[in-house]
């Protein structure tokens, strides 16, 4: 009867889009209480509505109930309801709508006694916690731990016995109970907000640490707060009419809620309306409560799904018949060679951000054998464009258009069996935080072991042998060991050696690499990078690899598309696009980057690129560049179309490539943001950023 | 592993130790002498005075402490005011009734609760949004009073099931599934919308997780991955909550007792509390405290062999 209020389970939205879509630079991390979530849902609407309609019935009660609470009308004993009784009578022919509201009052009020002593003592308890260390918070935790582990009916029941039924003290004291769980809910909240930055600063300031939890952490806690008065009212309330139920409410004839309900118990046979009015009017104030709880704790953006559910997918199929269906006939493409043509990628019509576009019109093509890179900052579309290749774009994100032409088949318009049959066998994956690729709860051995009797179709003791092969051909010495371990019991490293002996497990003809080294020390990225290198070498496979590294482009990649806001703006071979770089962006990127510059005619300061990359849904249709280019014009103002650089088969995106080329300019390390200089186009006020800089 | 457990089983102790002295302070707080509860309205006061004495109410409140203590360590938890039955004996042919619905209520509740939560996660849309619908409102109505409709529908006007009472399992295996059905049906309701939507919140969670990316990319089958891969990740919080509920239901049995007749243990304790029986309300409140201490110690146990990382350490 005593819902314990730990781990309250928040009525999470679906998983949406904007998730994905790269985020604004957060404020803070604290959640303030906003008026605006609790009118985004009409629950939430209808509950708010319908409590201040309660709070205001019970309130000015006396004035317009028909009949007072002890008026008895045996002409009427056990009615439904009537002209004179709206909602019926009780067996001595009181009337059910008198009874509800006028104590109606008295039930809102004392819950939110339990609601005032839960939240405030479980906030206090949670703030001092949180600022005086680590000893004071054990000995709180400990003390709350036990308090969870009570069974809190049975311990309110015997405070009964000792106090009687005193509605108000007992309505506390279940508070007091409560409070454990609270302030287990806020902790957490509490000690994050403790350890901000601005935090540290205030105490150098000398405020004091009352004056921090104050000024500085309550703010953040009122969201929260908010919530858990919400849940803890309602909680408060079914408990109150569960004891008033068994006959601990307030004394007769004084009419209760669950007394009125426990009077309708009797009358099931002879008059089961009796129990509809009181219940429904309970029911319904608990669900208004829940539901404002619910709408304030929603949490904003959750994280995207890795696997769509079933309805998505479905969503999804449909999208895929379209671009079909209006596909042109694939051409021909020579056996082994990825060819990305003018591939759109695009937030899907629902939810936040509907139809942002993240990736347009890329086109690139990986021959079997080579390396092709995908540079650029984050937010640039790299990895949606790599993703897209194995159809494993997040939930709410789908390709809009344009063709990806792999061994005869549009995998862009491929259906999601299909695509099954080609993950792992054709094109297989490599992510770059190796640790959380691997399944935690599952040993390297099973993992891997289970990918390749699926991959292969062979048997247990084969596969088992061909883990171990595989293993050792990723560089594992003891890889007997390693099969037996759990994914956290190994290195980052290893863990990525494992993570690309599951990607070859089914002997893939083209891996796509995120960011692979990314999360790893520099020594490890540099064994990780030989490996791949020898792998390609090997077993002839072709690698996508998706990089803001232009060391890694120059040690692995033979072709390196570079990528800004989601187009391609330069394409070809990579010593002809790293010594001689023909689109501003490259030419910005490598002067940003410590290792592109050898030796001698490494600068005095590295270059930057000013401002960031534009959200998705700010790209213009002029050249999406502009605003950050040091070179830009008046000629870039208008849609830049992708052309030959004259050198191979390279292409750039720049109306002024070739002007760039013959007068030899380089990009200067400046600390002015270009649109001071040119006065072009308005751009977010911005933080300088270096571009070899990438936080993902 | 053997550090873990002597740890927990000192703080289970410990909490037992906690209780055992709020209840005797709760108990003395009570009005009336044990004298005055026992003889009942209209007895003199030198009658109430030899009883007081015989019980040793008058002693100091440390050494009653520690007599009842050493005898409650033994199996005694003394004898009724009211009805001068051994309390321990009464709470013995209680318990049964309350395990059984408890853990049956806890049983369906999880077959349920997970059933729907994953249901609603894999499936979304439309199905999803029902299921948050049902289990939003399933959480928000009051137990008693889903009590009394299903008595409407399934005994009353249906007599599917009987309205009230329970059988013994000893006497009659299937009497006494029967007589537990509504009762138990009644607190599975709240109980399986909690579990439904904590094992939405979990699976949801685990989906969004980067080794299931991998799981995919490497052509696992869409069923492996959420009922093998994904479920096995959710499992520790689900069992978590499955727990929490069977500490709540053997709580709120109370209610389902009163409802449906049952003589279990929260019965007991409302019968206790209002008759002032200070021996059972003592002994109802330590017996249901241990119980409860025990499930978390278990349910602790579990999370660890379910968790390979703690399992390891």
């Amino acid at each position: 009867m005593i819902p314990n209020v730990a781990p309250a389970p928040a009525d999470s939205a679906e998983p949406t889009a904007a998730a994905v879509l790269p985020k604004a630079p957060r404020q803070s991390a604290a959640k303030k209480f906003s008026g605006s979530k609790l009118f985004a849902s009409p629950a939430s609407i209808a509950g708010v509505i319908w409590l201040a309609a309660l709070v205001v019935a019970s309130l000015t009660a006396p004035l317009w109930l028909p009949f007072k609470t002890e008026d008895q009308d045996f002409t009427a004993v056990l009615s439904g309801p009537t002209a004179a009784h709206w909602l019926g009578t009780d067996e001595l022919g009181r009337d059910l709508l008198s009874r509800i509201f006028a104590s109606a009052a008295g039930t809102l009020g004392t819950s939110m006694i339990t609601v005032i002593v839960a939240v405030g003592l479980g906030t206090l308890l949670a703030m001092l916690a949180a600022a005086a260390g680590e000893r004071v918070e054990t000995v709180i935790s400990r003390v709350t731990e036990i308090m969870m582990s009570l069974p809190g009916t049975v311990i309110i029941l015997a405070v009964i016995g000792a106090v009687g039924t005193n509605i108000p003290l007992i309505m506390g004291i279940l508070g007091v109970l409560i409070s454990a769980g609270i302030y287990r809910v806020m902790l957490g909240q509490a000690k994050s907000l403790q350890s901000q930055l601005y935090i540290d600063a205030a105490k150098v300031d000398g405020v004091s640490t009352a004056g921090i939890s104050l000024r500085h952490v309550l703010p953040g806690l009122t969201n929260t707060i908010v919530v858990q008065a919400a849940l803890i009212f309602a909680v408060g309330m079914l408990i109150q009419a569960g004891l008033a139920f068994i006959g601990f409410g307030p004394p007769i004839p004084q009419p209760s809620w669950g007394g009125m309900i426990q009077g309708a118990s009797q009358h099931v046979y002879d008059a089961p309306w009796l129990m509809v009015p009181t219940g429904a009017v309970l029911a319904l104030t608990v669900l208004a409560a829940n539901a404002i709880g619910n709408a304030l704790g929603k949490a904003p953006n959750a994280t995207a799904s890795h696997l769509p559910s079933a309805a998505a997918r479905r969503q999804r199929g449909k999208a895929v018949a379209a671009i079909a269906a209006t596909a042109p006939a694939s051409q021909d493409v020579a056996k082994n060679t990825l060819s990305v043509r003018n591939l759109s990628v695009g937030v899907d019509s629902v939810g936040a951000g509907k139809g942002v576009r993240l990736v347009t019109d890329v086109s690139f093509d990986v021959e079997p054998g080579t390396v092709l890179g995908l540079v650029g900052e984050s937010g640039c579309g790299k990895t949606m464009t790599a993703l897209s290749l194995l159809g494993l774009l997040p939930s709410g994100v789908s390709v809009t258009g344009g063709q990806i032409l792999w061994n005869g088949k549009n995998l862009a318009a491929a259906t999601e069996k299909d695509m099954e049959g080609i993950r792992g066998r054709g094109i297989a994956l490599i992510s770059q935080e190796p640790m959380r690729a691997l399944d935690p709860m599952f040993t390297v051995g099973y993992q891997l072991t289970g990918t390749v009797r699926r991959l292969r179709g062979i048997g247990r003791a084969d596969a088992k042998a061909e883990a171990l092969g595989l293993l050792e051909k990723v560089g594992i010495v003891d890889a007997a060991r390693i099969l037996k371990t759990y994914p956290h019991q190994i290195s980052g490293g290893m863990a990525q050696r494992v993570a690309i002996a599951l990607a070859l497990a089914g002997r893939p003809r083209l891996l796509v690499a995120d960011e692979p080294t990314t999360a790893l020390d520099v020594t490890v990225q540099a064994e990780i990078l030989s490996l791949l290198r020898s792998l390609v070498k090997d077993t002839g496979m072709s690698v996508v690899m998706v990089t803001h590294d232009l060391g890694v482009v120059a040690d692995l990649c033979d072709q390196v598309a570079v990528m800004y806001a989601g187009e391609v703006v330069e394409n070809g071979r990579t010593d002809s696009i790293l010594d001689n770089p023909r689109h501003p962006y490259t030419l910005a990127l490598l002067a940003a980057d410590p290792h592109a510059n050898h030796g001698a005619d490494m600068p005095e300061r590295l270059a930057t690129i000013s401002g960031q990359v534009p959200q998705p849904k700010d790209w213009p249709s002029t050249c999406r560049f502009a605003a950050r280019c040091q070179f830009a014009g008046s000629a870039c103002l208008v849609p830049i179309p992708l052309l030959p650089s004259g050198t191979g088969d390279g292409v750039v995106r720049c109306v002024k490539a070739d002007e760039l080329a013959v007068e030899g300019l380089d990009w200067l390390a400046t600390d002015v943001p270009s649109h001071h200089i040119l006065n072009l186009v308005e751009a977010p006020a911005a933080a300088t950023r270096t571009a070899e800089k990438d936080p993902a | 592993m053997a550090l873990f457990i002597t740890k927990r089983l000192l703080m289970a102790l410990a909490t037992v130790l906690v209780v055992a002295v709020l209840a005797f302070l709760l108990v003395h707080a009570m009005p009336g002498s044990p004298g005055a509860v026992s003889l009942g309205a209209g007895a003199s006061e030198e009658a109430i005075d030899e009883v007081n004495q015989r019980l040793g109410w008058n002693d100091p409140l440390l050494l009653q402490f520690v007599s009842w203590l050493g005898a409650a360590v033994q199996g005694d938890l003394g004898i009724s005011l009211i009805d001068g039955r051994s309390v321990s004996a009464d709470l013995a042919s209680r318990l049964p009734v309350t395990a059984s619905l408890a853990a049956g209520a806890t049983l369906l509740s999880a077959v349920l609760g997970i059933a729907l939560g994953v249901t609603a996660a894999v499936r979304g849309g439309t199905v999803d949004r029902i299921i948050g619908g049902v289990a939003g409102m399933a959480v928000a109505l009051p137990a008693f009073w889903i009590g009394i409709i299903f008595v409407y529908l399934l005994a009353v006007q249906s007599s599917v099931f009987p309205a009230t009472g329970y059988v013994p399992f000893e006497v009659s295996p299937q009497d006494w599934a029967l007589s537990l059905a509504l009762p138990v049906i009644t607190l599975a309701v709240g109980g399986g919308a909690f579990i439904a939507r904590q094992t939405r919140a979990s699976m949801l969670e685990a989906l969004q997780q980067e080794h299931i990316r991998t799981l995919r990319a490497t052509a696992t089958p869409t069923w492996k991955i959420l009922y093998i891969h994904a479920l096995r990740y959710a499992s520790l919080p689900i069992v978590a909550g499955i727990a929490l509920q069977f500490i709540q239901l053997f709580g709120g049995s109370v209610i389902a007792e009163q409802l449906f007749a049952m003589p279990g243990l929260g019965q007991a304790v409302q019968n206790s509390v209002s008759t002032h029986d200070a021996p059972s309300v003592q002994g109802v409140v330590v017996i249901a405290t241990v119980v409860v201490v025990a499930v978390n110690l278990v349910l602790e146990l579990a999370t660890k062999f379910l968790d390979p990382k703690l399992r390891a350490s």
